[in-house]
């Protein structure tokens, strides 16, 4: 209740302070700064390994970090379990591997944590995540299976469902790497939706002309820190930091 | 074209004959070695069982011991102390009745329409009650008789659902532990299930029904059968707890972290996501952990338990029967045979249809 | 207070601590109760009454025993009766198991329906149903004086009584290792020598070190014969009873067949799975180079089958070992019905128990060690070969 409270105060949606992440020995994040206001799409970029999964699985508690702050609507991430479960439910995530789950219909995956964590009656779970399904173009599938759609067509799903929980902040973990290239557009048009009605994103994408479209910001990550923020234009053009201009070359391709 | 439609039929068959059985001389050593040992099993066993064999009581012991072949008199004299030990012998059509609802429960629960958690704890918990109510009476105007009366077949197949009804739940409780991130609790549950696994179940039904009463308060102790009961029980959750463990391992971890993120907690995550994929994973084990333990249901033998075995015991062991013995071990085996094999059959069906269906 | 069970590092710690602690208070409560129960029997608790003499005799035992010899020496003697019954077990379980096994994979179609019929069949019945069916069998043989006679041997309701042959415990034991040498050394040669060597060359050296040990055997025989005796000692009636020989009493050989039939089916199945993992391609690969079906099948299908299922074949060994404590269903000394004898003669239960849990921890994991430096060594190397 205390998390649930404190959300709804004003302040960034995620701020990151000084953030320390290790497995083992190795340092996978190094003094992490970001602030991340309502509303806004930050797009987060780099060479495999940079870290950018980790500062997302982060902001979830997916993995916990070892040292710095992590504010989110407000309220800290620390060990107040109430706050885990609280953050959890006001931020939707979207994996790689989609990660639907796969003895459960399409419309059953989007009903479930509505029903059981936000306590909403069976029929208003149902209008709502038929609405959703509807957004993501795939109304018609809801009787479905998982393992019976297409991979764009799950991720689609699997917004929908993060989407059903009426987050208010949205994490993508490189969701269009898993697809087949044909099925790229029909999940990023989906984002870019999403993106126009001011929904708070952070998006972890090797997608650059998603990112050209959408970002408020970009974020260039490498070796675990920060190396680069700025808004689209100014990050593809005039970049002068070299680590930043090499990566761009090989995502580019030229 | 024509060759093929005229070939006549006879010599394509004796064709087909030496191609599979003789094609080479090591083959057709093989073949013949083979068939003469089927030939001499098959009429040996068809000879003693039923040409020679005695089948009605009429005779009495006396004729039947002078037959040739098997003695099927004994079964026919003794086979309601074989399937109801001593229970009351007008009360025993309660007895045979609780045993057809455990196998209609077995069947029941073969059913892929019952394969959700709460299904198959219905048709189980159901099952049990009722076996219960009609074996020990004293309500609906059932006269009472007490465990220490049960016996035979119906004994046998308590043992085994009431291991499976509370190892179940308790293998999956151990499975969880052990999975657990905290260092603690899953080193010490490991503990507890790798030593219970290094030790052989007899000495675990011996120290439940014999030791087990010096360390326990006297108001813990419990009947003897429940002891061994919870002993067997024990022993089988050990083992599923490690069936059901390698279920989860075959769930990805995606999976749990996809619940996690929508805000279900850790019951939410492990009742809906990761158990259901996890049983299903692991069915085909889960099957053959029940074949398993079905067949060392017979161990209660030893603790002194009057089940199927020694009811079989008793029956040849005192008197004029006393030469038949292996007539009632050979109805024995049948009757484990029947159970056994068909739920292995049935398990082995799965697998394949499992396989086929692997996504 | 409440802010502090909320937190999880608290929280975590307040499981662990209560998980374990409940744990180790119901053994310890457990211990302590059982410990005040046997005292009040008049039983002091402590490892003293294993060297007190135990009044009781064993009817199997390779080492000699008498009712006057202490606690700790019968428990030897179960632990030796227990692996040797174990290890009689699982050498003919495996031959059985290889047998079928190998005519379940074989390509004729008869054998394979015999094979998968043994197996059907054995497989599902229980054992100890096999143990006592065998043991009535046995039990119901003709007494001595009309005993079935063959080989020198004599098959009768007390047993199976065979030649032996005259000779010092010692010299027994050095010619059964010799005889052992005898069939692992030209394995164990042919396996060293490997390729390398022409066919020709490996046979000579295999054959030489079989016929190094049988002529050891041999010497070992005849220094170690007993004085004034025949060399070998034949079982003879005597009045009404047998004597000479050794007698094999039938509750051993129960446990014995019954071990090798039912884990023979197990076994077998282990066989079949192993030969089924061998690939297609992998024989493919060797017919097409032009080997024999003789050679395909010893250098290819068989190493490769061997790999498989061995980490599975220790498991079903380590099953068979503890399938041992049947003995107490027929009244066979084993380990485990020492220690239930100990445990109704002397009251000592605590001690006798930790015992039991001791002594199959040791044989567990030894066995398990074994297995492991056999799967090591012949583990393929590297992890690029398996598809």
């Amino acid at each position: 209740m205390i998390a649930g409270n404190s959300t709804k105060s004003g302040g960034p949606a995620v701020r990151l302070e000084n953030l320390d992440k290790y497995y083992g020995t190795f340092r996978a994040l190094r003094n992490v700064n970001l602030s991340v206001e309502r509303g806004e799409k930050i797009v987060v970029c780099g060479p495999s390994g940079s870290g950018k999964s980790t500062m997302i699985r982060c902001i979830n508690r997916l993995e916990q970090h070892n040292g710095g702050r992590i504010t989110v609507l407000g309220a800290e991430l620390n060990d107040d379990v109430g706050n885990i479960d609280g953050i959890r439910r006001e931020v939707g995530m979207v994996f790689q591997h989609f990660n639907l789950f796969p003895h459960m219909t399409v419309l059953e995956n989007c009903m479930l944590a509505p029903m059981i964590v936000r306590k909403q009656p069976r029929a208003e779970a149902e209008v709502r995540a038929r609405r959703y399904l509807e957004k993501v173009r795939i109304p018609e599938q809801a009787m479905k299976f998982p393992g019976q759609l297409s991979g764009g067509q799950q991720q689609r799903v699997a917004i929908a469902r993060a989407l059903c929980m009426q987050p208010q902040i949205m994490l993508f973990d490189e969701p269009t790497s898993a697809l087949d290239p044909e099925m790229i557009s029909e999940v990023l048009d989906v984002m870019v939706t999403l993106a126009s009605e001011g929904m708070t994103m952070i998006c972890v994408t090797h997608e650059m002309g998603f990112a050209r479209r959408v970002a408020d910001r970009v974020v260039f990550m490498d070796a675990g820190e920060i190396v680069e923020e700025a808004p689209p234009e100014e990050f593809f053009s005039a970049s002068r930091n070299e680590r930043t201009q090499r990566f761009l070359s090989q995502v580019l391709g030229h | 074209m024509e060759m093929v439609v005229v070939a006549p039929p006879a010599p394509g068959r004796l064709e087909d004959l030496k191609r599979r059985f003789f094609a080479t001389p090591l083959q057709a050593l093989l073949s013949l070695i083979s068939l003469a040992i089927m030939v001499f099993v098959v009429w040996k066993l068809l000879n003693w069982a039923v040409f020679s064999a005695v089948f009605t009581t009429s005779g009495g012991p006396e004729a039947c011991q002078a037959a040739a072949g098997a003695c099927w008199s004994v079964i026919a004299a003794r086979w309601r102390i074989i399937l109801f030990g001593l229970y009351p012998f007008e009360e025993q059509w309660r007895s045979a009745l609780a045993c057809v609802v455990v196998v209609v429960m077995t069947v029941l629960s073969c059913i892929p329409a019952f394969w959700t958690g709460r299904r198959i704890a219905l048709v189980w918990g159901a099952g049990a009650a009722l076996y219960y109510v009609l074996m020990k009476g004293g309500v609906l105007g059932l006269a009472y008789v007490g465990e220490e009366a049960w016996g035979g077949l119906a004994l046998t197949l308590f043992i085994f659902v009431t291991t499976c009804l509370i190892g179940f739940p308790l293998a999956i409780c151990l499975a969880l532990l052990r999975r657990s991130e905290l260092p603690w609790i899953s080193r010490t549950t490991g503990l507890v299930i790798d030593g219970v696994r290094s030790l052989p179940l007899i000495s675990i039904l011996f120290t439940f029904a014999i030791v087990l009463p010096f360390a326990l308060p006297q108001w813990l102790q419990g009947d003897k059968l429940y002891r061994v009961i919870l002993g067997s029980a024990l022993f089988f959750s050990a083992y599923q707890a490690e069936i059901v463990r390698g279920g989860m391992q075959g769930v990805p971890a995606g999976q749990e972290e996809a619940a996690m993120a929508l805000g279900m907690s850790y019951w939410q995550r492990i009742g809906l996501i990761v158990l259901p994929q996890a049983m299903r994973n692991a069915l085909p084990a889960t099957i053959n952990q029940f074949v398993i333990s079905f067949k060392e249901t017979s161990l209660v033998v030893i603790v002194g338990f009057f089940e199927i075995l020694a009811s079989g015991n008793a029956a040849y062991g005192t008197g004029e029967w006393r030469f038949a013995y292996v007539e009632v071990y050979a109805f024995i085996a049948f009757i484990y045979f029947i159970f056994v094999f068909s739920l292995s059959r049935y398990g082995a069906f799965l697998e394949r249809r499992m396989a086929v269906g692997e996504r | 207070m409440v802010s502090l069970l909320r937190n999880q590092k608290v929280r975590n710690a307040l499981l662990q601590v209560l998980y374990v602690g409940s744990l180790a208070a119901m053994v310890l409560a457990c211990v302590m109760i059982a410990r005040r129960n046997l005292a009040a029997q008049g039983i002091t608790s402590g490892f003293d009454f294993l060297f007190k003499s135990t009044g009781w005799d064993v009817n199997f035992s390779l080492l000699p025993a008498t009712a006057n010899d202490p606690y700790w020496w019968y428990f030897l003697i179960g632990i030796i009766n227990t692996l040797f019954l174990g290890s009689t077990g699982l050498l003919m379980a495996t031959v059985v198991g290889t047998i079928v096994g190998l005519a379940r994979t074989s390509s004729n179609e008869l054998a394979r329906l015999l094979g998968r019929t043994y197996v059907d069949i054995f497989r599902n019945i229980p054992l100890i149903l096999q143990v006592f069916f065998w043991y009535a069998v046995i039990t119901h043989l003709p007494t001595p004086r009309a005993a079935h006679q063959g080989l020198g041997m004599l098959l009768t309701s007390r047993g199976l009584y065979v030649p032996v042959p005259n000779v010092g415990n010692l010299a027994m034991v050095a010619t059964a290792v010799a005889l052992i040498a005898a069939v692992v050394l030209p394995v164990w040669l042919g396996r060293t020598a490997r390729l390398s060597r022409p066919v020709g060359e490996r046979l000579g050296i295999q054959v030489a070190g079989a016929a190094a040990a049988l002529v050891c055997a041999a010497i070992i025989l005849a220094v170690g014969r007993l004085p004034d005796l025949p060399l070998v000692d034949f079982p003879a009636l005597q009045g009404l009873n047998l004597r000479g020989g050794l007698r094999i009493p039938p509750e051993f050989s129960a446990l014995a067949i019954a071990i090798a039939i039912y884990g023979g089916s197990y076994i077998a199945e282990i066989v079949r799975g192993g030969f089924k993992s061998v690939g297609k391609g992998q024989m493919e690969a060797a017919q097409s180079l032009g080997l024999s079906p003789w050679r395909i099948f010893t250098l290819v299908r068989l190493p490769l089958a061997l790999r498989a299922m061995l980490p599975i074949l220790a498991n079903q060994y380590v099953w068979l070992m503890k399938a041992t404590t049947m003995g107490i269903a027929v009244g066979f000394t084993d380990f485990f019905m020492i220690v239930a004898l100990t445990i109704n003669h002397s009251g000592q239960t605590l001690e006798a128990i930790g015992i039991l849990m001791a002594g199959f921890l040791a044989i567990n994991l030894s066995l398990a060690a074994v297995f492991n430096r056999i799967n090591r060594a012949i583990a393929l190397k590297g992890n690029q070969l398996r598809g």
